[in-house]
């Protein structure tokens, strides 16, 4: 039943990752950190098309392991921490049936991760079009744009300069966004996407 | 500046409060604005609009504020159906948490979120629950499939729950059997089909009463109820399975007392009555039963009207326990009513002086209601306990000493049935009756004194200047007294000629009173010693027991004790809506002297037994024993269907295409028109004689037009041969082109009538040609009721289009080959249905002289070969009484009295039925059939 177009990015390995959670406290780690630092937790919401790696990206920032996932069906929520910055993401569903929710979460956004497949060319006016209508709301006119052209590891993916052009990215003039290549499954990319993040946010203030 | 203003308001309001705090960074804040919208959701505010809000609290580790969503979430998922999918992908990761009470609060909030678009993505986490390696979280998963079942049925059947779930009968944890058992049992009742899901076999039995022992009290019940609906193959597994159940009699919870009683009384009729098995069974349910009374008054109630019904099945369980039944002061009145009326059940000469010393109390209580029915009871006493009897008047006599209006009401009304059952014994009394005269206001009341006035008018002096007295406000008087005081002259008259008068004469505006006023006329006009041996005929005695419920209904009623039905005292289906399949059904009993004492009852005091009212009953019971015997039911149809099927196919090969039924008017020209000709001439033909009956089939109709079918034109009829009901169609073809690609569907209707096989056209139907297909039918499919309840709706598909219309079937189809009932059934059934279900017809230009109908031994043959059974006939002054019985595949019941007149065109049908509503159809059909 379940269309597992994001299951191409499981790795056999994942059964036992997620035995290894259950004994990760990610909650404990946190409240650690909160008593060293009292900033704010910024809200980030994580968007794309249905299987662009989304969920996988949510876990692989979160516990930094590959775990299997299924279609989101709703959303998931979790605490990140990057570099002493707390993060609450959310990763929304990108189904056809989901996306017209994504406006519900839009208030008090710091920042949007938009993950695109980069291997589907067919899908990625769709893609776009999203992308527009999004950027168009006024609750996210400050928000930072973070994209990433995700399974970089797939064969015949779009680089990063077609997916920049696919998707209109010049267009934008006024919005502090950066475009990185990716592949959730093998951890590439994302330090640096995190790490342009972090320091977007924190001159931003 | 516009008006606009005015819809802008600068106000946040409670609810954008609430949003902002749900949506803030702080967890305490948080589960506190929560809390805030769940107790604005208790009162009544409509908080829906922070639905997307509250959703988003719904991922955390706090238990708490978990528990706080999902409660929200049951309130207003369906308020917010599109909104609700954004819930799915938490409950998918709840079902998969660690902690099993997280798993199973997420499984049983999936199953009460009623939303169509989000069941398909819970399945798979309620069939991992299923699984679950805690028994908590199985158990609570077996609730959701039934749960599941009642949003959508068939994707519960199509993923395969119900496999799942019967497994968990097998589960090594007695809670999770309960639920599973509750569950399976829910999705039973639900169904349309009435098919058990659960198959119970010996095994599964075992493991239920396994499980009994170990389980809660409410799953024990669970357990029980489902246990009652196995049938034992054999008596010693039936009492291996009573021997387990026993100890439950011995519970605190009266439910779980209440659901063994039902399951050993249903096993108790597997067993022969006398073994020392149901002797010591029998001991063994009294005490609890009696424990029963004394819970609260509400459960008492409860209990006494399943005692009730035990009393009727099985009077001796209780008999020694008469003393509990007594009344207490304090009892409220509907327990004391109830407790009134198990006391007359179980009054017998043993306890009589006891009884009557209590009802004596009862009568000079204060409640109305309470004393009345106290005084009846008197005199039910008396008529049931002939020894009494004398003890019973004479405290009557003292009540009417005390001179309460309603209490001598009351009394004089039961002493008219001690009249009627001790003649010429107690008439001593009248006298003291007759001074109370004036007090009597209520029309029964009087009915009944005018009753014993006209009765004893030789007795009475002054009997006419009496009757007189109630004849100055003759036109103000009930109905009831009026009949009564019409007889009562007319007696008097005839008892006493020389000083009576004609007191008859008065107009009315009652049919019923001018009638019977004519009918007196005319005899005593005509022959004064007819009119005497008439009026003053010896009667009939009357029963000894009033208000029994009828054995059928009885046995129904058993086996829904502890539930509703049993409170009520009617079947389920009289009051659950939708519910019309599966009647359960008390089991066989296995030896011959296995008759429940219920039946005994039936027998003892049948010479006697004469309900006061019915005049057709007495007819009944000198029923011609002799008459000449039925045709044997089964040659008769497999004759006619057998041959004449086989003649039909000829004739129809011989005419190219004519009816595929014999009966029926076959639509081809050239054919002969009507039924009767072609069937009387093949009868020629091949030398049948032409006593035979074909089976009666209704004459084709055009069901769908050409202009309306685009070219295609339908006529049809139904049929039943040896048990299969059959469509017979003809296609005709007016169209230019050929059609082809025929397919039939049926909706639901009343009977679940479906097709049995698809319909089959083999070759394209070319223009200006007929085709005849027979279309079987089964009756098992689903049922909804229509109007008129035999009307069904039929979608035929061709290669043009799809088109609709409405036929009405004949109600004779579905009269079962199994619908003869036994004379003694036939009388006692006749007599529990209520005279209001009776209705009457009028079959008019019957040609009585034609073949087949001349006697009334063809008219019933007729009538036999569709299947209803004529029981018995009479003769009453000339006129024939047939009567029959029908069974419909739905199982109701119909009885019909045929009145037949020689040289009157007109029969006379009266029927009866619990479902009156097949009436109409009924009379239809045998006005179809004797026409034919």
């Amino acid at each position: 039943m379940w269309r597992s177009k994001e299951g191409k990015e499981c790795l056999r390995l994942l059964e036992v990752v997620a035995d290894l959670l259950k004994f990760v406290n990610p909650r404990a780690l946190l409240s650690y950190f909160r008593s060293l630092i009292g900033s704010r937790e910024m809200r980030i919401l994580i968007l794309g098309l249905d299987g662009a790696g989304k969920t996988t990206i949510l876990y692989r920032l979160q516990v930094g392991e590959v775990v299997t996932t299924i279609p989101t069906i709703g959303f998931n929520v979790e605490q990140v921490t990057y570099k002493n910055l707390r993060f609450q993401v959310w990763d929304l569903g990108g189904q056809t049936s989901i996306r017209p929710y994504w406006r519900c979460y839009y208030s008090n956004t710091d920042a949007i991760i938009y993950v695109v497949d980069s291997a589907d060319r067919d899908r990625i006016g769709i893609s776009k079009q999203e992308l527009v209508s999004m950027l168009e709301e006024e609750e996210l006119k400050s928000a930072i744009l973070v994209v990433l052209a995700n399974k970089q590891d797939m064969e015949g993916a779009m680089t990063v300069a077609e997916v920049h052009s696919a998707l209109g990215l010049d267009a934008l003039k006024t919005r502090t966004f950066q475009i990185f290549k990716t592949s959730a499954i093998k951890g590439e990319g994302l330090d640096q996407s995190m790490d342009w993040l972090a320091n977007a946010l924190a001159s931003r203030k | 500046m516009t008006d606009s203003k005015y819809f802008t308001t600068t106000k946040k309001g409670e609810i954008f409060e609430l949003k902002s705090e749900l949506n803030s960074d702080k967890k305490e804040k948080k589960k506190e604005a929560v809390k805030k919208v769940i107790a604005s959701m208790t009162v009544g505010k409509d908080v829906s609009a922070l639905f997307p809000d509250v959703v988003n609290c719904m991922q955390t580790d706090n238990l708490e504020l978990k528990k706080l969503v999902y409660l929200y979430l049951m309130n207003y998922a369906k308020s917010q159906p599109d909104m609700a999918i954004m819930a799915v992908n938490t409950f998918v990761k709840d079902c998969e948490d660690p902690n099993p009470l997280i798993r199973a609060l997420a499984v049983r909030t999936m199953g009460c979120i009623r939303v169509d678009k989000i069941t398909e993505y819970l399945c798979e986490p309620l069939r991992k629950c299923l699984k679950d390696e805690d028994p908590y979280v199985r158990k609570t998963a077996a609730i959701c499939v039934a749960k599941l079942h009642d949003i959508n049925a068939s994707m519960v059947e199509d993923q395969g729950f119900l496999d799942q779930l019967k497994e968990l009968l097998s589960d090594s944890n007695p809670m999770v059997v309960a639920n599973a058992v509750a569950s399976l049992t829910e999705i039973n009742e639900a169904s349309s089909s009435g098919q058990p899901l659960m198959e119970l076999n010996a095994s599964t039995i075992n493991k239920l009463l396994t499980a009994l022992n170990e389980c809660t009290e409410w799953g024990q019940v669970f357990i029980l109820d489902a246990l009652s609906q196995y049938s034992p193959k054999d008596e010693r597994e039936a009492q291996s399975i009573c021997e387990r159940i026993t100890p439950r009699l011995a519970h605190a919870n009266a439910a779980v007392v209440l659901s063994a009683v039902k399951c050993l009384m249903k096993f108790m009729e597997l067993m022969v009555s006398d073994s020392e098995f149901v002797k010591n069974l029998s001991k063994k349910l009294a005490p609890p039963l009696v424990t029963l009374l004394s819970s609260e008054p509400e459960v008492q109630y409860v209990a006494l009207r399943n005692i009730n019904l035990i009393v009727q099945k099985r009077p001796d369980l209780l008999k020694h326990e008469m003393k509990v039944f007594f009344v207490k002061y304090n009892d409220p009145i509907y327990v004391k009513l109830e407790k009134l009326d198990i006391m007359i059940r179980l009054a017998s000469e043993a306890n009589i002086i006891q009884v009557l010393s209590e009802l004596k109390e009862y009568a000079t209580e204060v409640d109305v209601d309470f004393v009345r029915k106290a005084v009846r009871a008197i005199g039910r006493c008396a008529i049931k306990v002939e020894t009494s009897a004398e003890r019973c008047v004479s405290t009557l006599l003292d009540l009417i000493q005390t001179k309460v209006n309603y209490v001598v009401q009351e009394a004089i009304v039961v002493i008219k049935d001690i009249f009627r059952k001790y003649p010429n014994k107690y008439e001593s009394i009248i006298s003291t009756l007759c001074e109370n005269l004036d007090t009597l206001d209520e029309p029964e009341a009087r009915a009944s004194m005018i009753w014993i006035i006209g009765e004893y008018a030789e007795r009475i002096d002054n009997a006419d200047e009496l009757l007189e007295s109630f004849l100055e406000g003759f036109h103000d008087e009930n109905t009831q007294v009026q009949l009564q005081l019409l007889t009562a002259i007319v007696k008097l008259f005839l008892k006493r000629p020389t000083d009576t008068q004609e007191l008859v004469q008065q107009d009315s505006d009652n049919p019923d009173l001018r009638d019977r006023g004519f009918i007196y006329w005319r005899l005593l006009s005509t022959d004064p010693g007819a009119a005497k041996e008439v009026v003053l005929a010896e009667k009939p005695l009357i029963a000894e027991e009033t208000d029994l419920i009828e054995p059928t209904l009885l046995d129904e009623l058993i086996c829904h004790i502890a539930s509703l039905a049993s409170v009520y005292h009617k079947p389920p289906s009289a009051f659950v809506e939708g519910r019309t399949g599966l009647r359960r059904a008390l089991p066989k009993t296995s030896g011959s002297d296995g008759e429940s004492s219920g039946d005994n009852q039936q027998q003892a005091p049948q010479p006697t037994v004469i309900p006061n009212q019915d005049s057709l009953i007495p007819d009944l019971l000198n029923m011609d024993i002799n008459a000449p015997p039925v045709i044997p039911q089964a040659s008769q149809p497999a004759y006619s269907g057998g041959t004449l099927d086989l003649l039909g196919g000829g004739l129809d090969s011989l005419l190219g295409g004519g009816g595929a039924d014999v009966g029926a008017a076959p639509a081809a020209p050239g054919v002969p028109p009507t039924a009767t000709s072609s069937a009387g001439l093949l009868g020629d033909i091949f030398g049948i004689g032409s006593s035979s009956t074909p089976v009666y089939s209704p004459p084709k109709q055009v069901w769908l037009p050409a202009n309306r079918g685009k070219g295609m034109e339908i006529s049809g009829t139904f049929s039943r041969k040896n048990g299969n009901i059959s469509m017979d169609l003809t296609l005709s073809n007016k169209a230019m082109q050929p059609i082809s690609g025929f397919a039939i569907q049926l909706n639901k209707n009343s009977f679940g009538v479906t097709p049995a096989a698809p319909l089959n056209v083999a070759a394209p139907l070319a223009p200006n040609q007929s085709i005849d297909v027979s279309l079987s039918l089964s009756t098992n499919g689903p049922v909804q009721r229509m109007d008129p309840l035999t009307n069904l709706q039929v979608a035929i598909k061709n290669s043009v289009d799809v088109f609709y219309f409405a036929t009405v079937m004949p109600i004779h189809i579905f009269f079962t080959e199994d619908g003869a009932m036994d004379k003694r059934v036939f009388l006692s059934t006749w007599k529990d249905i209520p005279s209001q279900n009776e209705v009457q017809f009028n079959i008019e230009n019957i040609n009585l002289n034609a073949d087949g109908l001349s006697t009334t031994d063809g008219i019933s043959n007729k009538l036999q070969s569709c299947n209803v059974f004529t029981i018995a006939k009479r003769n009453v002054e000339g006129q024939d009484m047939l009567y029959q019985s029908i069974k419909l595949t739905n199982g109701i019941w119909v009885l019909t009295e045929l009145k037949v007149q020689p040289g009157n065109p007109t029969i006379v049908l009266s029927l009866k039925s619990r479902a009156t509503e097949v009436a109409q159809g009924i009379f239809e059909a045998f006005d179809g059939i004797l026409h034919s």
